[in-house]
């Protein structure tokens, strides 16, 4: 062949391998630059890694980081089962009346635009300070995220495919299983990407207005006692606590979608 | 046949679209549309595109209604503008292979070509024994674990046609299946259609816009007027077979029938 082709320096694999090492170096110069910040506030006003790492050590020592984040952790699952599961199963329920679907729309749309917080303090006088009003505030955010993606998987069905099914037997129930269920499986979890991480920080939310635990009880505490260092530490771990729970669903997700024509290197 | 009753007969079809919301009556798709087919018939419908070919075989499928006529599936009345529910398929006896093959894209090609014997409750040693010789008989034994977008479009056409031809539905409706693929490969795909046609215990009902396609393929080629669509003309096509689909064109009375089916068609 004589047309010269313009080659990548590395190969396939070469350039995998690079993507986690660019994570690495990415992470590194962002403690590199926390650090640089920390120096020029003043540790009262931002303490550094080395501070805040010690102080997470502490606490897992102590047994109060596993018991705060199981707390934080519950009342997101809990609100992500109470809510997300009703606002993913809402669509599939609504396909079977066009006319019911048009009319709870609006409300449904209302009910989203409203803002949560706003209600915690009815949450609080109905449900007390206890675990209930967190699950029921995370669910009220990610039952419209649920529900919103869900739709979008719904109408997104394709109607060629349905009818190729009925000419070949298939009885609605087959029919939602087979097409409806698939196609809004993609959504379904692009909604997950988006509430599961909304669902842990409204439980911290949640935690800031009343709470006895839990990782946002936490932070909130530390506050009140003016500790700069026990706050960072806090979201440290709520935000390694929202990444572990995208890599477990990541994983999740690449199994289920597997038949996908995505490409390797975009799956994210 | 000697019955005297035809495989399916379709009398006076006539097919408008509802109106849009504030907008007049739309015009007919269809109108006084009749024919028959024969048992074991290929009948191959020819007409310019945008005449209602499409509308007229999801009709037939009952995969939509009809504002007039009558559909007879031997002898017996299986559809008519009288509000009754449609049975799309009618119970399974009424296979269509659409334009686009409609895999679905999260099953394999095994997984895809078995489904409606699955959703029948048929896929048992006999089911897979059939399903396992069409995929030998069309070349795709080895890629059974292909999902859709791994296939090329030949290989689609060939998975979207033994799906339908695996349950085995004694007449099979087909809208252009062989549309959107190169010279080559349509050749050898109407090529692969016939010997399974020439098995025996088939009807075939197929619709296109390409003339040469009808005559090389079909017993009886029936020509469709621009919408509103009905039946213009009928030529019996008398060229022997088996046929020689890549010389087609050489083969006797090709060339005169190619001509007065032109004619019709303007």
């Amino acid at each position: 062949m004589s047309i010269a082709v313009s080659r990548p320096l590395l190969g396939p694999a070469a350039t995998r391998s690079l993507v986690p090492l660019g994570r690495i170096a990415v992470g590194a110069a962002g403690i590199v630059l926390w650090q640089i910040a920390s120096n020029a506030m003043g540790s009262e006003w931002l303490p550094g890694p080395a501070a805040v790492l010690a102080r997470i050590w502490q606490l897992t020592v102590s047994g109060e980081l596993v018991r705060d984040t199981l707390v934080t952790l519950w009342e997101a699952v809990a609100g992500m089962v109470l809510g997300g599961a009703t606002g993913a199963a809402l669509p599939f329920i609504l396909r079977l009346s066009p006319r019911l679907m048009t009319a709870l729309e609006p409300l449904i749309s209302a009910g989203f635009g409203l803002p949560k917080l706003a209600l915690a303090p009815l949450f609080i006088l109905w449900f007390g300070i206890g675990i209930t009003t967190k699950v029921v505030f995370v669910a009220s955010i990610v039952f419209f995220l649920m529900f919103y993606n869900g739709l979008a998987g719904i109408l997104s069905v394709d109607p060629r495919l349905i009818a190729m099914l009925r000419v070949a037997g298939a009885s609605e129930w087959a029919i939602s299983r087979e097409v409806v269920w698939n196609t809004a499986k993609p959504f379904l979890f692009s909604g997950l990407k988006i509430a599961l991480p909304r669902a842990l920080s409204g439980a911290v939310v949640g935690e800031f207005i009343a709470a006895d635990s839990g990782l946002g009880w936490y932070i909130q505490n530390e506050r009140s006692l003016n500790d700069v260092t026990g706050v960072v530490a806090g979201a440290v771990i709520v935000t390694v606590l929202v990444m572990a729970v995208n890599a477990v669903l990541q994983r999740i997700q690449a199994r289920s979608l597997s038949w996908r024509a995505v490409a390797k290197d975009m799956a994210l | 046949m000697s019955s005297g009753c035809p495989m399916l007969e379709v009398k006076g079809l006539a097919k408008r679209f509802a109106p849009r919301s504030g907008q007049g009556l739309p015009p007919w798709v269809l109108a006084d549309l009749s024919f028959h087919v024969a048992e074991e018939e290929f009948l191959t419908l020819v007409g310019p595109s945008g005449a209602g070919k499409s509308t007229l075989l999801n009709i037939i499928a009952q995969v939509d209604g009809v504002n007039q006529g009558e559909i007879y599936f031997r002898g017996k009345l299986i559809e008519t503008a009288n509000g009754a529910a449609l049975k799309p398929g009618w119970n399974c006896q009424i296979g269509y292979v659409t334009q686009d093959d409609n895999l679905l894209p999260w099953r394999t090609l095994y997984e895809n070509v078995t489904l409606p014997l699955k959703l029948q409750g048929r896929f048992d040693a006999a089911g897979k024994e059939r399903v396992n010789e069409l995929l030998r008989a069309t070349n795709l034994m080895g890629f059974e674990r292909y999902y859709p977008h791994e296939m090329s479009g030949g290989m689609r056409k060939r998975a979207a046609l033994i799906r339908t031809l695996a349950y085995d539905p004694p007449i099979i409706l087909m809208d252009e299946p062989f549309g959107a693929v190169d010279a080559q490969t349509r050749t050898q795909l109407q090529q692969d259609l016939l010997r399974l046609w020439y098995r025996g215990g088939k009807t075939i009902v197929f619709v296109t816009h390409d003339i040469g396609e009808a005559i090389a393929l079909g017993d009886r080629v029936l020509v469709l007027s621009k919408s509103p669509a009905k039946v213009i003309a009928a030529h019996k096509v008398d060229i022997k077979r088996p046929r020689d689909l890549g010389n087609v064109y050489r083969l006797d009375g090709f060339g005169e029938m190619f001509e007065a089916v032109r004619r019709d068609i303007q």
